[in-house]
């Protein structure tokens, strides 16, 4: 997270070379894509040129200069005060065993576990899914798409959040094999 | 009853696309301001960049942004507009919120609340036409509540029936049940893409007609002088999403486009509306017989067609009419002059069952020439996101008359390149071949029945 410890940050001492520094931080750090900041009548608006990691979406500019002006010094902390839910690095990769299998997203969009807000699950851990039960719901462009288990397993790892965005491929569902009674 | 006179400033746009580049035109051109309100997948959006200003409302998913009338409501206040915009789809037709802005002092551009509550909500609106003296298709008196109270109703009206979302509009939250063991699963189906698509989960029941055009009328009132402005044939649709819009419609003579006509403008004078809207009706060609399907208290997607062949601009229209200002036309002097064809370039993939494909636009380039406008939020580099509908430009063609509207519809497609993701215009392409759509001879499941069953 961006500090200055030396300074109580106001609109009155922020300097030119202030601003350098800021600039300079950023630019060297591999956490940011984007940055705000608004002191009083002072905005400041950076972003990175594409290619810099994963695609970030950021909170409205109010909360995330509270975000940043509230935050205790610590020159090694993620970015997860900024963005908890979104940020990629805050996840631990997930990992199965090589005889699983795994249900990945056929198409971008939007993961949801249940077929409605409120109502059970397609599938729970545990349960023992055909190749026609369908697991998820992923919509895209307002368009519901039931995806199916495409294999016989049962559930070990729903990996997505419910109503998180994912990304063509992204491993959604591990199923251990089940074996032949 | 007329709106208050007020002179509006400035504008939030409370919504995204394509519509919200038109209404910032709109407004551009009346001398007005414009705050374009994004969320968060939108911050790179044509609309933010022809704004005079933006503001973010929220994350990406549009129950948390563009659905979300208190924040449309505290955007509009930080940014000192006092006037919202809703363009259609989102909050456009959810009398809550134009309440809730009337109560704000904001003034909502579209009809009072009390009109969209009665015409926004498909059940009421039918015992308005009813009322009326326009004839309906048979249907459920109100909404229905679960799978076993549609089945119930489906039983009295007789299969084939529709489950149609009571909030709905633009076919979704739609659904057809041929008999009563498909009914619960298409109910779940409709209920469910109503509540995502318009936060209401509302169905109702009605008959199913087939081998129909669907006609709808565009309509213009002040509170005081109603008119309309013709009408356009949307028939060419694929799972109740219209694709193809013209007008005139090819199949209405001057009788029956009088008659409907006037259907259109008692309904709101039955509902003393105001702003602009849109009376959709059923009609059954061979006939001439027409139906009230519903009312679209707001602007349609389609209305550039009424646009170029009226020479009224919709949406400026509907600004004055907001700001009491009093229309500055008679039904005398609307004449429909030649013809329009819209055609909706969505990203989708007509090759692979319409499947949506959003992604990145890496080549652009556009149309132009006689007769060709189009209205569309596309730029090169531009990343169509997955959350919202597909609609990504709308090419309309003017012409003499309807063949000449076709051949440039054709040349403009031919000179139409959107590299990147995969669009409609082959699909559109092939329409514009087809011999029985340029004879006119066409209905609602047209697209479905016969134009994709032969490949």
């Amino acid at each position: 997270m961006l500090v200055l410890p030396e300074f109580r940050l106001t609109h009155d001492n922020l300097t030119y070379d202030d601003l350098l520094r800021i600039v300079e931080l950023i630019k060297s750090s591999e956490q940011f894509s984007e940055f705000r900041l608004k002191i009083g009548e002072i905005e400041i608006e950076l972003r990175r040129r594409k290619g810099a990691g994963a695609p970030w979406i950021v909170a409205p500019t109010e909360a995330a200069a509270a975000a940043l002006l509230s935050t205790t010094p610590a020159a090694d902390s993620k970015s997860s005060d900024l963005m908890p839910a979104h940020d990629p690095t805050a996840r631990v990769a997930p990992t199965w065993a090589p005889e699983s299998i795994v249900i990945r997203a056929p198409m971008v969009g939007t993961f949801y576990r249940a077929p409605e807000p409120g109502a059970p699950p397609f599938v729970k851990i545990g349960q023992v899914v055909e190749p026609d039960t369908i697991v998820c719901i992923i919509e895209v462009m307002k368009l519901m798409n039931s995806i199916r288990a495409a294999a016989r397993g049962v559930v070990a790892q729903v990996l997505a959040d419910d109503g998180a965005t994912v990304e063509t491929s992204a491993p959604l569902i591990v199923l251990d094999p089940e074996p032949t009674p | 009853m007329t709106p208050a006179r007020r002179q509006l400033r400035r504008i939030l746009v409370a919504n995204r696309g394509e519509i919200a580049v038109r209404i910032i035109r709109a407004s551009r051109e009346l001398g007005l301001e414009a705050i374009q309100a994004y969320s968060e997948a939108d911050r790179d959006s044509l609309a933010v960049h022809l704004a005079d200003g933006s503001i973010c409302i929220g994350p990406p998913p549009s129950s948390q942004s563009y659905l979300k009338g208190d924040l449309m409501i505290g955007a509009a206040r930080a940014a000192k507009a006092d006037a919202i915009h809703p363009g259609y789809g989102f909050l456009s037709e959810n009398a809550a919120f134009a309440r809730a802005c009337e109560d704000a002092n904001i003034a909502f551009i579209g009809p009072p609340a009390r009109a969209i509550a009665l015409m926004g909500d498909k059940a009421t609106a039918r015992r308005m036409a009813a009322k009326a003296g326009v004839l309906i298709t048979p249907g459920s008196p109100g909404t229905v509540s679960d799978a076993r109270t549609a089945r119930e109703a489906a039983a009295l009206i007789g299969y084939p029936v529709l489950l149609k979302a009571a909030a709905g509009g633009g076919g979704r939250g739609m659904r057809v049940a041929r008999n009563p063991d498909e009914l619960p699963d298409r109910f779940t189906d409709a209920a469910r893409e109503a509540q995502a698509a318009f936060g209401n989960g509302g169905i109702y029941v009605e008959k199913f007609l087939e081998r129909v055009r669907h006609v709808e009328i565009q309509v213009l009132s002040d509170g005081q002088t109603v008119l309309h402005l013709g009408e356009r044939d949307c028939s060419i649709q694929r799972r109740n999403q219209k694709l193809v819009e013209e007008s005139p419609s090819p199949a209405l003579d001057d009788v029956v486009r009088a008659r409907m006509g006037d259907a259109a403008v008692r309904i709101c004078r039955q509902v003393d509306y105001h702003s602009v809207g849109t009376i959709e009706f059923i009609l059954d060609a061979a006939s001439g017989a027409f139906y009230f399907m519903e009312m679209n208290t707001r602007v349609q997607v389609e209305h550039p067609v009424t646009e170029v062949v009226t020479g009224v601009d919709i949406v400026k229209a509907q600004i004055c009419v907001a700001q009491g200002e009093p229309l500055p036309i008679t039904q005398d002097n609307v004449r429909l002059t030649g013809h329009a064809i819209e055609c909706r370039i969505n990203a989708e993939d007509p090759a692979r069952d319409f499947a949506p494909s959003p992604g990145q636009v890496r080549g652009l380039r556009l149309p132009g020439g006689p007769g060709i406008r189009i209205d569309s939020h596309l730029f090169e580099g531009y990343r169509i996101p997955p959350y919202y509908d597909s609609l990504i430009a709308k090419v309309i063609a003017w012409g003499q008359d309807r063949d000449e509207a076709i051949a440039r519809m054709r040349r403009a497609l031919s000179e139409m390149r959107i590299e990147g993701v995969h669009t409609t215009i082959p699909f559109h392409t092939r329409l514009l071949d087809d011999a029985r759509f340029r004879a006119g001879d066409v209905h609602t499941r047209f697209v479905e029945d016969e134009l994709m069953g032969i490949a």
